[in-house]
């Protein structure tokens, strides 16, 4: 099974460098001939588990976090938000 | 007396209600010990002495006022390093998240704080829990307190080998495809993967996230039912977690059914494991269990199932490390996109980029149907053979690994090697089930074998039950002198 790891991983965003592409290539490859071993099923509505549904709860307006505390995390900030680089010209 | 830091949570429990002892002295133990045998086995990314000792004041002050305390008060605590708590950084053993510091605390930490647990550390892991060695951290490796040549296990290792090295007498993990039970089984200790739905996961660092649960650690089969009975039950934050309220049952097997999997017992494990594990069914025989031959015939195909599900999900979840709302930042003197590519380039380590790209490959354009669907269709099935087996038998027992620990370094350039390690734990998860491990014997090499009790969902107390009857019959657990 060949794999295309340079489009899997601009897909993920993610950068391989040149000289690990090799062995990420033979790694994925040898994952996904694994992965493969699965049984010609088909079936539908098999997608959400029937016996566990989940319960939601009422939307209830109330306090969120301060916005300085969030932003203790945030590796640029500015007047009170989050810094990216420019995206429109 | 025994050392404070040999005494297990409820002895520890007895003697503080009885004042032969204060809670700072019981934390001071912990940390003294965790002083002492931290440079060996490398069990934690983070001591939280400070906090602990003013945790622990704190419940001194209630005891001596007279006033009423948690089940787990003054209980030393260590805590794996992706659940969130408050003000203490929580790395998930990732450069990614290397500086993160949560605003706020994940549920189970609540409870737990609530119940007057100290909390004395976070433990190492393998990055993001994607690993069963605790190798992939990119802090350090930690070791497995029998032998330290030799891996703990993962991904919750830090977990296991603190508790086995007696650090602290108990440990919160998590288990995605076996990350509780099998450091637990490598450490020669408890571990337990609660139903899914028992435990909520909010603030756990997400992985996969209709698989992951926390689950607890401990050195005895009632330290983790303690554990385990402060961090069930209900959470509005998180929509998958049920109404629990954790009935202990009597430790009793007499009548139970016990179901042998033929299909855990082929090729793929050693002798020596596969004689430990049986000789400790027999001892529940000897108690007064049946064992009934049973199969689970799609076994062979959990784990590409499990990797396939688990990948996908943690390729979704993992898209949220972009560098700009918390984490670590890369390139910023680019575009948007060059900021992205860089952060996750140099933020994740390969395993972690393995997992992303396996996912993102099985849910590509023209791949979905083959790969995702057919899993998830698997996962159905494994779960009706599951319910089926259960009507022939009231609990499962397999082997936890195939293996006991492995040494450092063995398996690091192999994936698949170490993917094969999950294949006795995989089912467990896909199915939603809840599995306890606990120590059967040593192989003629010292190292822990792990027994593992699969049971129906919110079965908890009937394994338990189990547990503590083998654990009484073999007259308890060894622990390794450090």
């Amino acid at each position: 099974m060949e794999i295309d790891v340079r489009h899997i991983a601009k897909l993920a965003k993610l950068q391989i460098p040149e000289d690990k592409m090799a062995q990420f290539e033979r790694e994925l490859s040898d994952i996904v001939g694994m992965v493969e071993k699965l049984p010609a099923l088909t079936g539908d509505g098999a997608l959400l588990d029937e016996t566990n549904t989940m319960q939601l709860r009422e939307d209830v307006v109330k306090p969120s976090f301060p916005r300085e505390e969030m932003l203790k995390n945030a590796p640029q900030s500015a007047a009170g938000c989050f810094v990216v680089p420019k995206t429109v010209e | 007396m025994k050392e404070l830091y040999r005494l297990s949570a409820a002895e520890l429990s007895q003697l503080l209600r009885s004042k032969q002892v204060s809670a700072r002295e019981i934390a001071q133990a912990s940390l003294d010990r965790i002083a002492a045998v931290e440079p060996a086995v490398d069990a934690l990314l983070d001591v939280t002495g400070e906090q602990a000792l003013a945790a622990a004041d704190q419940v001194d002050k209630a005891l001596a006022a007279g006033e009423e305390v948690g089940a787990l008060a003054g209980i030393p605590l260590i805590v794996k390093d992706n659940i969130c708590t408050k003000h203490v950084k929580t790395t998930c053993a990732s450069r990614m998240l290397e500086n993160f510091v949560p605003p706020y605390n994940a549920t189970v930490m609540e409870k737990l704080e609530k119940a007057g647990a100290v909390m004395v550390g976070k433990a190492n892991m393998d990055e993001f829990a994607m690993g069963g060695s605790c190798e992939n951290s990119y802090f350090k490796p930690t070791k497995n307190p029998w032998d330290t040549t030799r891996v703990p296990g993962g991904s919750s290792g830090g977990s296991a080998a603190a508790v086995a090295a007696c650090e602290a007498p108990l440990a919160l993990g998590s288990d995605t495809g076996g990350s509780v039970r099998c450091p637990a089984s490598f450490c020669g200790i408890v571990g337990l993967k609660p139903t899914y739905g028992a435990v909520s996961r909010y603030g756990l660092v997400a992985f996969a996230s209709s698989l992951d649960q926390i689950g607890p650690f401990g050195r005895t089969v009632e330290d983790v039912e303690l554990l385990f009975s402060a961090i069930c039950g209900q959470d509005m934050r998180d929509a998958t977690s049920k109404p629990y309220a954790y009935q202990a049952k009597s430790a009793s097997v007499k009548g139970l059914k016990i179901g042998l999997p033929k299909e855990y017992y082929g090729p793929g494990i050693t002798a020596e494991v596969k004689e430990k594990v049986l000789a400790a069914v027999k001892t529940l025989q000897q108690q007064g269990a049946e064992v009934v031959e049973i199969s689970l015939p799609s076994t062979d195909y959990a784990l590409a199932a499990y990797y396939i599900i688990s990948s996908a999900e943690a390729s979704s979840n993992l898209a949220r490390y972009d560098g700009v709302k918390y984490g670590y930042s890369g390139r910023r003197d680019g575009s948007l996109e060059d900021l992205y590519l860089s952060t996750r380039s140099e933020g994740f380590g390969d395993e972690v980029k393995r997992r992303i790209m396996l996912g993102t490959y099985v849910l590509s354009s023209g791949y979905y149907d083959a790969y995702y669907k057919r899993a998830k269709l698997l996962q159905k099935m494994i779960g009706q053979e599951f319910a089926k087996a259960f009507t022939q038998c009231d609990i499962i027992a397999t082997p936890v690994n195939p293996t006991t620990a492995f040494r450092l370094g063995e398996r690091c350039n192999d994936p698949l090697q170490m993917y094969a390690s999950d294949v006795c734990t995989v089912t467990v998860n896909i199915a939603g089930l809840p599995g306890l491990s606990v120590p059967c014997g040593m192989d003629s090499a010292g190292l822990p074998v792990g027994l593992q009790l699969i049971g129906t969902k919110f079965s908890e107390n009937t394994l338990l039950a189990a547990g503590k009857v083998y654990q009484t019959a073999c007259g308890g657990f060894a622990v390794k002198e450090m």
